[in-house]
């Protein structure tokens, strides 16, 4: 028997308290023109003004991978990034985190405990990504084999849309939900993407009709159900409550967090339907001393609409069976009683990959700081909950940020 | 020659059983000598008691199909058979569960399968196992 360990959190107002005090971001599409590295430069530059700091006050790195090549992958490993910033000979170290779509929570976790344990003073974490611009089939490709073993499921021709159909066809079955009350979901993180400049369909509106007249891809998952692959870029500096306060009279700073890997082949989840979010919701809600009914908004990973579904449902921010059908009731909607994945999610934001879940992170701090414009911006948001999730929905991360006010 | 030898080496060890029975038409199963635990994927060690003992065993191929989903288009490269095709996750009887192809029905379709409705192995034939190792289910 394992002894039961509760997590030792920082408290509010600690001076090694961990705090986001600045975000960068570029927009997301199609952008053949824009490189890798320069996105990268240009998304740092960006966080670090925000933060009100010079690029010589980031004394270390961490690094989002990107999925659409090996070369600039090997280029992030490779301390490339600190030699472009201008911060070789001045940062400790460079270095890449990596759990697929669940990243950000983890390059989170770890810049705060190297804020927190005095081991970073000011900490870049950037991402960047080329998968709009990629080539489509080499894409499908490089999704049918990493993160589907080859012995076991690659055999029945398993690949990334084909895992969203086995998820979205468990949990239509457990929840009753229609096809109307699923496409619904993507029309609601659409109609955020319309108040989002950064968005990919910023200038594109989508409806039901729309998606239930095209065709099926992997049933019951419709082609404007799938997710759009994204160019894109952004990055987040995270320093010290105490450094914070320097310089800044509000900052976002992380209540607690969960975290629960249910699998890595999706043929072996004890329900696909569930995945690993009720535990880590568990953890992260006790961690926090607070809960869904607490939140002003959330910001959840969402590659498809069920697993956006199974996700809300598993944070208790919808009841069991419901999530679907409170978007059909326009819950989630801008407007709605609960703000959403308000930057219009990786469904209409554009999928970045592994940086999807970012920019889901970057929206969140964004919101707590008060940043997101006239158009979208949640009134006096207080807390926001984020929801990560890798590989084949291999895992759920939580992450509960707080608004700190000096 | 190996000098350290006494445990799953790779897995070309861990797969070739599986894939050998299916080319025999039987479906089987890794099970623990220690515990007696039933284990698919099969692993290195047992994931229940941690032994390095194991072996295998036929199971009766009756199942739930727990979800599936018809692929229409975007089969990856290294898959070569043209969609639609059918892929569906079966829970066995004896508890594990596995990632599996579906038989169409009699339309040739596979619009009657449901979500929780009772499978049952059905082979595919030898040429296709051959080439692709994948159990296949039919509605029970």
């Amino acid at each position: 028997m394992t002894e039961m360990w509760t997590p030792p959190y920082p408290e509010p107002g600690s001076a090694n308290d961990a705090a986001f005090i600045g975000i960068g971001e570029i927009p997301s599409g199609v952008y053949p023109e824009r490189g890798f590295m320069a996105q990268i430069v240009e998304a740092s530059a960006r966080a670090i003004r925000d933060a009100q700091l010079a690029h010589t006050d980031i004394d270390q790195i961490v690094l989002i991978p990107c999925l659409h090549g090996i070369p600039d992958q090997a280029d992030l490993i490779f301390s490339r990034v600190a030699e472009e910033l201008g911060l070789h000979g001045r940062v400790k170290s460079s270095v890449m985190v990596h759990s697929g779509g669940s990243t950000s929570d983890n390059a989170t976790r770890m810049a705060a405990g190297l804020v927190a344990s005095g081991q970073a003073r000011n900490v870049l974490v950037v991402y960047s990504e080329r998968w709009g611009s990629a080539d489509l089939q080499a894409m499908i490709d490089m999704l049918s084999v990493n993160g589907i073993p080859a012995e076991w499921e690659a055999p029945t021709g398993l690949q990334f849309n084909a895992i969203g159909g086995l998820i979205t066809q468990r949990y239509m079955h457990q929840s009753g939900s229609t096809a109307e009350e699923m496409a619904a979901i993507c029309v609601a993180l659409r109609a955020w993407a319309n108040l989002n400049p950064l968005a990919m369909y910023y200038e594109k509106t989508l409806s039901a009709e729309k998606i239930l007249g095209s065709k099926l891809i992997s049933d019951p998952i419709h082609a404007f159900e799938c997710p759009f692959l994204a160019d894109g870029a952004g990055a987040f500096v995270m320093t010290s409550a105490t450094e914070a306060a320097k310089k800044h009279d509000a900052w976002v700073r992380i209540g607690g967090s969960g975290g629960c890997v249910s699998h890595y082949s999706a043929g072996q989840d004890a329900d696909l339907g569930v995945l690993g979010w009720v535990e880590a919701a568990k953890e992260a809600y006790e961690a926090a001393s607070w809960g869904p009914e607490d939140a002003d908004l959330a910001e959840v990973y969402d590659s498809y609409a069920a697993v956006l579904a199974i996700a809300l449902e598993g944070l208790r921010i919808s009841p069991k069976g419901e999530a679907a059908r409170e978007f059909y009731k326009g819950r989630f909607s801008p407007g709605g009683q609960f703000p959403l994945n308000t930057n219009g999610g990786l469904l209409s934001a554009g999928h970045t990959g592994v940086g999807g879940g970012t920019a889901l992170l970057i929206e969140g701090i964004r919101q707590l700081l008060h940043r997101a414009g006239s158009q979208r911006q949640v009134p006096n948001a207080q807390r926001c909950i984020v929801g990560g999730t890798g590989g084949s929905y291999m895992d759920a991360q939580i992450m509960m940020l707080e608004r700190v006010q000096r | 020659m190996s000098v350290d030898s006494g445990y799953i080496q790779n897995a070309d060890e861990l797969t070739q059983p599986f894939a050998a029975a299916l080319a025999e038409g039987r479906l089987i199963v890794q099970m623990c000598n220690d515990c007696a635990a039933p284990i698919m994927y099969p692993k290195y060690r047992c994931p229940n008691c941690f032994s390095g003992s194991l072996d295998w065993q036929q199971v009766s191929g009756g199942g739930t199909l727990q979800t599936f989903t018809i692929l229409r288009m975007g089969a990856p490269s290294s898959f070569d058979v043209e969609p639609p095709y059918c892929i569906g996750i079966v829970k066995l009887d004896e508890g594990p569960q596995l990632m599996c192809r579906l038989h169409p029905g009699a339309d040739g379709t596979w619009d009657s399968y449901v979500c929780d409705q009772r499978v049952s192995f059905a082979p595919a034939a030898a040429a296709e196992v051959a080439e692709r190792p994948a159990a296949w289910f039919t509605a029970a």
